[in-house]
């Protein structure tokens, strides 16, 4: 196991310093932040001067240059906008970002487990037939307007939670709920789904045979079966929250990595945009590592760091 | 495993069953007696007094942390005392600058003249991007020199009349304050200090109980950051902030909170007047016909807005109420057009109509503006940019290939002086002026060396040339809605989407 890790986290090496090329050719692509920072009315000397004083008048390869230098000596350069360490910047929201992607990423998990599970033990059941919409309109619903819908009825019109913010845990609550609409959605159609071929397998039938309860054959045989599609689904969904709830963050005030990162494109704040994006890759490889190592866990047949039985 | 999930299950259930209590027991927020909260859009990305100009941090820092030599009275137009108690010029290149006496910074220091000198040093430093500098005082190579210990000489190579106004832009921080980098805890001498910035968050100020002048009503100020507006008109209705500077005028709909003020920005189509057609003073004078100002109101633009004929605000010192609207006649328009064509002047030359993304009006507006133009017999085609593409043809150099274009633009002068504006809009040497005219570059180059009355008088005729010559159509006044909650009392004024004096704010 620990050689897997390992070996994992050399490719990662690769690939983030492929990532880092990327992107620092793209945010160089979309041109100098001098007009972006200084004032309408600066004057064109104080721009040349500007774009002299951060280099952004120098070829492309001497501003990477300089950059990976920086970088080998942890300096990951500083934020042109905030007139802060960049990193320190991204390593402020990014906590926020992940708290808000565990709550929910757990609670979707567990109540698509459930819901997804009690919809495939009658199919086409009464159930079924109205989690199956529900799900779907969940999962397609445009979160920045149930966002404003969920603030006008709870906060305005029953005023049970704030609008906005993130003082106390009841601020939470409205954020974590309309975030988690889109994957319980998602993944409730992938449990009932891949439940219901499980059910349907000659062990489940075996297992019913022998008098075990539905509830038995439902969760402790078939669910094991049924996750491995539904990890990989989570995954997915949780490598995009992971690099930001943007529009969640943006509505509910939450200062995270999204939001961090978005209006430092916006700002043409090269060195956050980047700083953002290699903490995010990081985050998204050792998830992903976790997700081998899961696997691995659930389904005997996979094996890491060797070779698999296949 | 399946006890594991069981875990993880019950875990899960219990996190949201706690949730769902927590969610049915929320009181709205209680705000202790003197405190109020504001929510502003985006937050400061520094509090550097030698950043007070720009809207962020001003409405933070400006005059309630750090405060300014010299202010602007948003009523009148005219410069009132701050901590400079009196100035007086001594000759053509010096103004003297009195400073009031017993003033104390923040952290005890002395308010005096060289504490005003190391200040100012400090944002002409190059080395910080001080906007404050960059904006108003770059390449001007003033001296400052301290008279007495309250007495502060303030020279320049060429006269410059305004000093007083421009010294509304300079905030004066406490020596103490680090020399090289922009900072994030201001200390000033104003009526509040800054308590916290938890960064992402919010800011909370509190009043200082040292302060010179009369003590305000409100004792705590936390600032807090949404940028979506119907979020932050929510949080005033709803009791969880008092006031929110800035809402979208379709969240404007409560005439007891909210307010509508003129903003000090101008709105104008700036004409690439070097390049056919629109070298022709037919072709422009028969766009500002073609447009139908008052129809865009409450359609495309917002209702509250108002018709311009000058780039600046009724109250700035310079405005000229006598250049006249330009009235919608598509007729003469079309006649125009026609008259220009017949004289060979190619107005079929396809124009383009430059916008930046996110414009107010949207793509609504110049897709009507082109109709119209269209309807007038030329050929205009809409060309949307995002910042960085908008600039290549909002700035100086305009590039050598740049096709004929018309460009939609806002400018905002709120510092009570038209000078900022004529010399932008419309000198040859204006960053951003398509206008290359000797007679109004010396007209506004003689304005400039002039003091008022004479100034305002030389400005006035600056503005009806550029109107005559049909240099571009200036549009609107911008207006700026703001949402007010029950508590408090306020009067929203042209600075306040760039400035927020707290000690303007009473409870009821």
């Amino acid at each position: 196991m620990a050689r897997y890790v390992l070996r994992r986290a050399l490719q990662s090496l690769y690939a983030v310093l492929m990532l880092l090329l990327i992107v620092f050719a793209m945010t160089r692509l979309t041109g100098d932040p001098t007009n972006q920072y200084l004032p309408l009315s600066a004057s064109p000397q104080a721009r040349a001067d500007f774009a002299a004083l951060h280099g952004f008048n120098d070829p492309y390869y001497v501003q990477f240059i300089h950059y990976v230098s920086d970088l080998a000596h942890g300096d990951f350069g500083q934020s042109l906008f905030k007139q802060r360490p960049a990193m320190e910047v991204a390593l402020e929201a990014f906590p926020i970002t992940l708290t808000l992607a565990f709550f929910t990423m757990s609670i979707a998990l567990v109540l698509s487990i459930v819901l997804g599970s009690l919809a495939a033990m009658r199919p086409n059941g009464l159930f079924d037939r109205m989690i199956s919409p529900l799900t779907i309109f969940t999962a397609s619903a445009p979160t920045f307007w149930v966002a404003l819908v969920a603030i006008f009825v709870f906060a305005m019109m029953l005023g049970w939670v704030p609008t906005s913010g993130m003082g106390t845990p009841v601020h939470w609550i409205l954020p974590v709920c309309v975030l988690v609409l889109t994957p319980l959605g998602v993944l409730t159609q992938v449990v009932r789904s891949s439940m219901v071929s499980s059910l349907s397998a000659p062990y489940a039938k075996t297992a019913l045979a022998k008098g075990a309860s539905d509830a038995r054959v439902v969760f402790v045989h078939a669910l094991r079966n049924s996750l491995l599609p539904l990890i990989t689904i989570a995954g997915v969904q949780a490598t995009g929250l992971v690099n930001g709830a943007v529009v969640i963050e943006t509505i509910f005030g939450f200062p995270g990595i999204g939001k961090v990162m978005i209006d430092s494109i916006r700002d043409r704040d090269f060195s956050l945009t980047i700083a953002c994006i290699l903490l995010a890759a990081v985050v998204v490889y050792a998830m992903n590592v976790a997700i081998d190592i899961m696997y691995a866990r659930l389904d005997p047949r996979v094996q890491i760091g060797g070779e698999a039985r296949r | 495993m399946a006890n594991r999930l069981r875990t993880r299950q019950a875990l899960g259930a219990t996190l949201l069953a706690s949730a769902v209590v927590l969610g049915f027991g929320a009181p709205a927020l209680a705000q202790q007696n003197d405190a109020i909260t504001v929510v502003q859009e985006q937050e400061p990305d520094t509090l550097d007094p030698c950043e007070l100009t720009k809207k962020n941090v001003g409405m933070v820092i400006r005059e309630n942390i750090v405060e300014t030599v010299t202010e602007i009275n948003q009523q009148t137009g005219k410069v009132d005392p701050r901590l400079a108690e009196s100035w007086s010029t001594i000759d053509d290149t010096t103004w003297r600058f009195k400073l009031r006496p017993g003033v104390k910074f923040h952290d005890g220091k002395p308010l005096n003249a060289a504490a005003f000198i190391q200040a100012f040093k400090r944002m002409m430093d190059p080395n910080l991007s001080c906007s404050n500098r960059v904006l108003y005082f770059e390449g001007m190579g003033v001296d400052l020199t301290a008279v007495d210990d309250l007495t502060v000489d303030v020279k320049t190579p060429q006269p410059s009349p305004i000093m007083p106004v421009l010294m509304s832009m300079v905030g004066i921080e406490s020596p103490a304050t680090d020399a090289h980098t922009l900072v994030r805890n201001p200390v000033g001498t104003g009526p509040y200090r800054l308590v916290e910035w938890a960064s992402g968050r919010s800011i909370t100020t509190e009043r200082n109980p040292d302060y010179w002048g009369e003590k305000p009503q409100v004792g705590k100020v936390t600032y807090v950051f949404r940028e979506e507006p119907a979020v932050r008109a929510a949080m005033v209705a709803n009791g969880e902030a008092d006031i929110s500077p800035v809402i979208a005028p379709q969240d404007a709909t409560n005439k007891d909170t909210d307010h509508s003020y003129l903003n000090s920005e101008t709105v104008r189509l700036r004409f690439d007047i070097g390049k056919p057609p629109l070298d022709d003073i037919r072709v422009r004078e028969a766009i500002n016909y073609a447009l139908d100002r008052q129809a865009m109101l409450g359609t495309v633009f917002s209702a509250s807005w108002q018709p311009a004929k000058n780039m600046v605000m009724p109250t700035i010192n310079g405005y000229n109420d006598a250049v006249p609207f330009w009235p919608y006649d598509p007729d003469k328009a079309r006649a125009l057009i026609a008259e220009a064509r017949a004289a060979g002047v190619p107005v079929d030359n396809e124009i383009l109509l430059i916008v930046n993304n996110g414009s107010p009006g949207g793509t609504e507006a110049p897709t009507v503006m082109i109709e119209m133009l269209k309807d007038a017999g030329l050929n205009v085609r809409l060309q949307i940019l995002e910042s960085a593409e908008f600039y290549k043809f909002f700035y100086k150099p305009f590039g050598d290939g740049q096709p004929a274009n018309i460009l939609f633009e806002s400018h905002d002068n709120n510092s009570g002086d038209a000078g900022f504006t004529l010399v932008g809009k419309y000198a040859s040497w204006g960053g951003t002026s398509k206008l290359n005219d000797a007679e109004v570059d010396s007209e506004i180059k003689r304005g400039l060396a002039a003091t008022d009355p004479e100034r305002g008088e030389i400005f006035r005729d600056v503005f009806k040339k550029v109107h005559d010559m049909a240099v571009d159509a200036v549009l609107y006044h911008q207006t700026t809605d703001t949402r007010i909650g029950p508590r408090i009392t306020y009067t929203p004024t042209a600075a306040t989407n760039q400035e927020l004096q707290i000690s303007q704010i009473q409870f009821k």
